[in-house]
């Protein structure tokens, strides 16, 4: 019987590729770690470390081809958590360096067009969900890397207005807080549709190949394909949604500590004028 | 979205110069503070009316196996108490506060769209008397203040009592989500110089946060009614199981309406408790922010958990500890607050008045209506108490021992500033005990019934031991809230006659209102002090020890979006969620497996598609128009705006051609469900073209007749949000239905 924190089952897969990434992101890091501190260099642990088990625990092991429920998990972490504690992890004043070059710094602008990020956060959520692309990404492994690039890179493009190191790429706050209202709509309405839906979203999650022997046991967990599909469903809709109401308590801390301007500069509020007031 | 066009310098101008009659003069105004005191007196009515329902239900179950009322009559008597007190009380009284003081507490001379204003009072008005209509059928709406199918349904309940009852909300929807876009456009763009929306009362911050919810959860109400009524009267089935329709899909619909609406509630009443615990505390709020910041929170999580009201459905073991765990966290900012009142009173220098009498009880029973709510969240505890006096027990917690007691508390906080004078004292403390005593006996033991398995909605009840005390208990205290409810009307009627003069701030409060005569005149404010701080009032009067001398807050910036085109935005957001849920209805009955799509079968997709690029074209064309305008090009913006006109046109004829084609096929909209869905969406996607054209064809004889200028641009761009926002729901449209891209 295998366990899921037993790291020696076949449930966890040491020798994934993945940590050739990792490795070499740190090896990145290492190179620009000008200004990161506790904090940032806290994050980018974290960020590697939600990479690495993305694929070497049971998450990878499971989202390759027999639970759509662990590839939602998987998913989500690429998508969210890992670019969102890489940026996190970014000091301002190396990034700074980097996006001073007229290209990389048109590149920022671009990226933090608030559409721009929206539509490859969520559009990278819907297109591979749709039944024949979700497929074929599960079957094909080179088509399964690029997906989960697509994720990584959409990733960071959707949390680039939000949380970009560089301040003057982010949106302003009440775009920000709409920017993640509907983009927790977003995955709501996905959620719901994968949730509630008869179909077989991804439909080589519905008739494994049981390759590791492990399959009874997932059925003995209650884990069978109607119930693996609405569990990854829930979690396509209420994670995502946790972790955007909580980026909008971060932004509201940040628009209500906006006060750098001292009080001097508040010419706006002269003893009122009728005239004044009504504008 | 032509109402848009108010500017407010025009204000001036909409009093009717002569007015022949005081009657005339109130049912014609504009005036906020009016319309405002219009909303409070329709509440108090139809508290009355709802009030003498309880006390109704209450003397039928005072005794066991008491005969006094007819089941029917119990039943159209709980559901009309139950819709009466949320639409006609509990949502006007609080439209009503806001009318008159959101304007004065951001220190406006008007709400941004007057007679937008007062079409939603109006709205709300018949649609209340439609509602009531209905007992003059002699069969009053009877399926509960929720409606549930297939109970609903034509097959249950023949007579028309539910269709007023449909119709009698939809129009009373029209009027609430009017009312908030106006509120919340008052807030974002008429705040006075120095208020920036860091800076305003939470009291407006709170009616913020409720416009949103209501500008977003009202359509899905609005459609589950309307498909209820296609239902209902041209025999489609969507909420008819044995003709494949869903009875659940009724229940999430009107709970995914229906848990924002306790927000909607409960919010403005912890707005006014906001602002009475600090006023008579004598310190600012303590953790504005938190205040704040956690009623956001609210708001979003308030629309992620409506399925804990449908434990009992079987959703599902993950779906119930997905949605158990959301209603858990919501009880977090909701908690928040409590610790923030109380940190307020602590230390401070309390004025134990009749208003903070009534806050602080509001604080104790809220948090028991709010920790019954965490029981429930619990899915075992709710599947043994659902549909028990335990479930009434807690939402009355909620929404009495919460919101009507922070509306009491407001109506003595704010009465002389409404008024110019003040409430007396001995009489608001004999109100309150009444009430505190009266309210706790009704609904305290009904916590206990609810464990002991008495059910809700049951007419009446066997001996049971125990029950026929609780009962007794309960109906008694129905008595003394009646009576409290009377020494209030008598001490609003005495002090109106005889009350002490307030003068204009009588609590040395803190909040812009307090700056001006009480009443205030019809132009609210003859000057303003400077706002540099979250209390401005406070800071006039106590120079010495202004807050922004010690905190600082960020300051205004200035920024205050145009006014027609942010009412555009808010009207298409609620639009947006109205077609969503539609083409939600749509997937779920078009995805199903072993069905054959008829789609394909009876839609020409490519004619339609050439249409829809007639509809996409008029889109670019509006967008050139708009061009022409703003460069002052008359002719070429009528030319370009008749072409857009005209491609409109096209549109539609050729949608009439499609439905003339489906309907001498003999398929209607009672077909199946393909056919219901599809004529549902499309069908009200036309009746939005057809709105759209008429618009612009108004736009386009202010075009003609010069009254639409560069200036007016604005005005111009607010159609187009709408006819856009028209053309993207048709791509949505196409793609779902035509091209069957979900299925």
């Amino acid at each position: 019987m295998s366990s899921y924190f037993d790291p020696t089952s076949e449930l966890w897969k040491w020798n994934s590729p993945v940590w050739l990434l990792v490795l070499s992101l740190i090896g990145f890091y290492i190179l620009f770690h000008q200004g990161t501190s506790g904090k940032r260099i806290a994050s980018f642990a974290f960020a590697m470390f939600a990479l690495a088990m993305a694929y070497a625990s049971p998450i990878g092991v499971l989202s390759d081809g027999y639970l759509f429920s662990a590839h939602v998990i998987q998913h989500l972490i690429l998508l969210l958590i890992v670019p969102l504690f890489f940026l996190l992890s970014l000091s301002e004043t190396a990034t700074e360096k980097i996006f001073r070059h007229p290209f990389m710094n048109r590149l920022g602008h671009v990226l933090a067009v608030p559409f721009v990020g929206w539509l490859s956060g969520l559009g990278v959520m819907w297109f591979w969900h749709v039944p024949s692309l979700c497929n074929a990404a599960t079957e094909n492994y080179a088509l399964g890397i690029f997906r989960d690039a697509t994720f990584l890179l959409a990733g960071l493009a959707f949390w680039w207005p939000i949380f970009s190191p560089v301040k003057r790429f982010h949106i302003p706050s009440s775009q920000a807080v709409i920017y993640l209202f509907s983009a927790c709509l977003g995955c709501t309405l996905l959620g719901i549709y994968i949730t509630f839906t008869v179909i077989s979203v991804c439909p080589a999650f519905a008739n494994p190949v049981d390759r590791l022997g492990i399959m009874n046991m997932l059925y003995d967990q209650g884990l069978t394909p109607g119930t693996d599909q609405r569990l990854g469903g829930l979690l396509m809709w209420v994670p995502p949604c946790s972790l955007y109401v909580s980026a909008i308590m971060v932004i509201l801390k940040r628009w209500y500590s906006d006060i750098e301007q001292t009080a001097s500069a508040n010419t706006a509020g002269t003893t009122g004028s009728l005239r004044e007031a009504r504008q | 979205m032509t109402t848009g066009s108010i500017e407010q310098s025009e204000l001036t101008s909409l009093e009717p110069p002569v007015t022949p009659t005081p009657m005339l003069d109130w049912v014609s105004t504009l005036d906020h503070k009016r319309i405002g005191i219009m909303y409070i007196l329709t509440a108090v009515f139809y508290l009355a009316v709802g009030g003498f329902e309880a006390l109704l239900m209450r003397i039928q179950l005072a005794f066991p196996n008491n005969t006094f009322l007819s089941p029917e009559m119990f039943n159209q008597l709980f559901t009309m108490h139950g819709t009466t007190m949320v639409f006609l009380v509990g949502m006007p009284v609080l439209t009503g506060f806001a009318n008159y003081f959101v304007p004065l507490m951001v220190g406006a001379r008007d709400v941004a769209f007057p007679r937008l204003n007062a079409f939603g009072f109006w709205m709300l008005f018949f649609g209340g008397l439609l509602l009531h209509f209905s007992f003059l059928t002699g069969s009053a709406p009877n399926a509960g203040w929720f409606s549930y199918v297939p109970l609903s349904t034509k097959a249950y309940s023949s007579l028309q009592g539910v269709d007023y009852w449909i119709i009698g909300l939809l129009i009373m929807g029209i009027g609430s989500v009017s009312g908030a876009i106006n509120i919340f456009a008052t807030i974002v763009s008429l705040r006075a110089p120095g208020m920036s929306l860091q800076r305003v009362p939470l009291f407006v911050w709170m009616m913020l946060m409720q416009a949103i919810l209501i500008i977003l959860a009202l359509p899905a109400l609005n459609s589950a009614l309307a498909m209820l009524l296609i239902d209902r009267w041209l025999g489609s089935a969507f909420f008819d199981p044995t003709r494949g329709g869903s009875a659940v899909l009724w229940q999430h619909y009107f709970w995914i309406f229906g848990h924002p609406e306790v927000y909607i509630l409960i919010l403005p009443g912890f707005g006014m408790i906001s602002e009475v615990i600090p006023v008579f505390s004598r310190k600012p709020i303590y953790g504005y922010r938190f205040v704040a910041a956690s009623s956001v929170a609210i708001v979003l999580l308030g629309y992620g958990v409506w399925a804990h009201h449908m434990f009992a459905v079987g959703l599902g073991m993950y779906a119930d500890i997905f949605f158990a765990v959301g209603s858990l966290l919501i009880a977090i900012p909701t908690g928040i607050k409590v610790f923030n009142w109380t940190a307020t009173l602590w230390g401070g220098e309390i004025q134990f008045n009749t208003a903070l009498h009534f806050a602080v009880a509001f604080l104790l029973q809220f948090v028991i209506g709010g920790l019954t709510g965490i029981m429930f969240a619990a899915v075992p505890i709710d599947w043994q108490l659902t549909d028990t006096y335990f479930v009434v027990a807690h939402f009355h917690y909620v929404l009495i021992g919460g919101l009507v007691f922070a509306l009491f508390s407001a109506t003595y906080y704010w009465f002389p500033k409404m008024t110019g004078r003040m409430l007396s004292e001995r009489l608001g403390i004999i109100q309150f005990w009444l009430w505190v005593l009266g309210f706790n006996m009704t609904f305290m033991v009904q916590h206990f019934l609810g464990m002991m398995g008495m059910p809700r909605r049951v007419y009446t009840y066997a001996d049971n031991p125990g029950w026929a005390l609780l009962n007794g208990i309960a109906s008694l205290g129905a008595v003394f809230m009646a009576i409290g409810t009377l020494v209030l009307l008598w001490n609003i009627g005495s002090s109106l006659l005889r009350g002490k003069i307030a003068g204009d701030n009588p609590w040395d409060a803190f909040t812009l209102e307090w700056a001006t005569t009480s009443p205030p005149p019809p132009e609210n404010f003859t000057s303003l002090p400077e706002i540099k701080s979250r209390r401005p009032v406070w800071d006039m009067n106590h120079p010495e020890n202004a807050d922004w001398k010690t905190e600082k807050t960020p300051i205004d910036k200035g920024k205050r979006p145009n006014l027609p085109k942010l009412a555009a935005w808010l009207f298409i957001a609620s639009e947006a969620v109205f077609f969503l849920l539609l083409l939600i209805a749509y997937v779920v009955f078009n995805t199903r497996t072993g069905e054959a799509s008829v789609t394909s079968s009876v839609l020409d997709v490519q004619r339609t598609g050439i249409f829809s690029l007639f509809l996409i074209s008029s889109s670019v064309t509006f967008w050139i128009a708009e061009r022409f305008l703003k460069a002052g090009k008359k002719s070429a913006f009528v030319f370009t705006l008749s072409l857009t006109i005209l491609l409109g046109i096209t549109f539609l004829a050729g949608q009439a051609w499609e439905y003339t084609g489906l309907l001498t096929n003999d398929i209607t909209i009672n077909t199946d469900l393909f056919s219901a869905t599809f004529f549902t969406v499309t069908g009200f996607h036309g009746i939005h073209v057809s709105a759209g054209v008429i618009a612009l064809f108004i736009m386009l004889i202010m075009g003609i007749k010069g009254s639409l200028n560069p200036s007016k641009a604005h005005v111009f761009g607010a159609v187009g949000v709408y006819w856009h926002f028209v053309d993207v729901v048709w791509l949505a449209v196409f793609g779902i239905i035509y091209l069957g891209l979900l299925q």
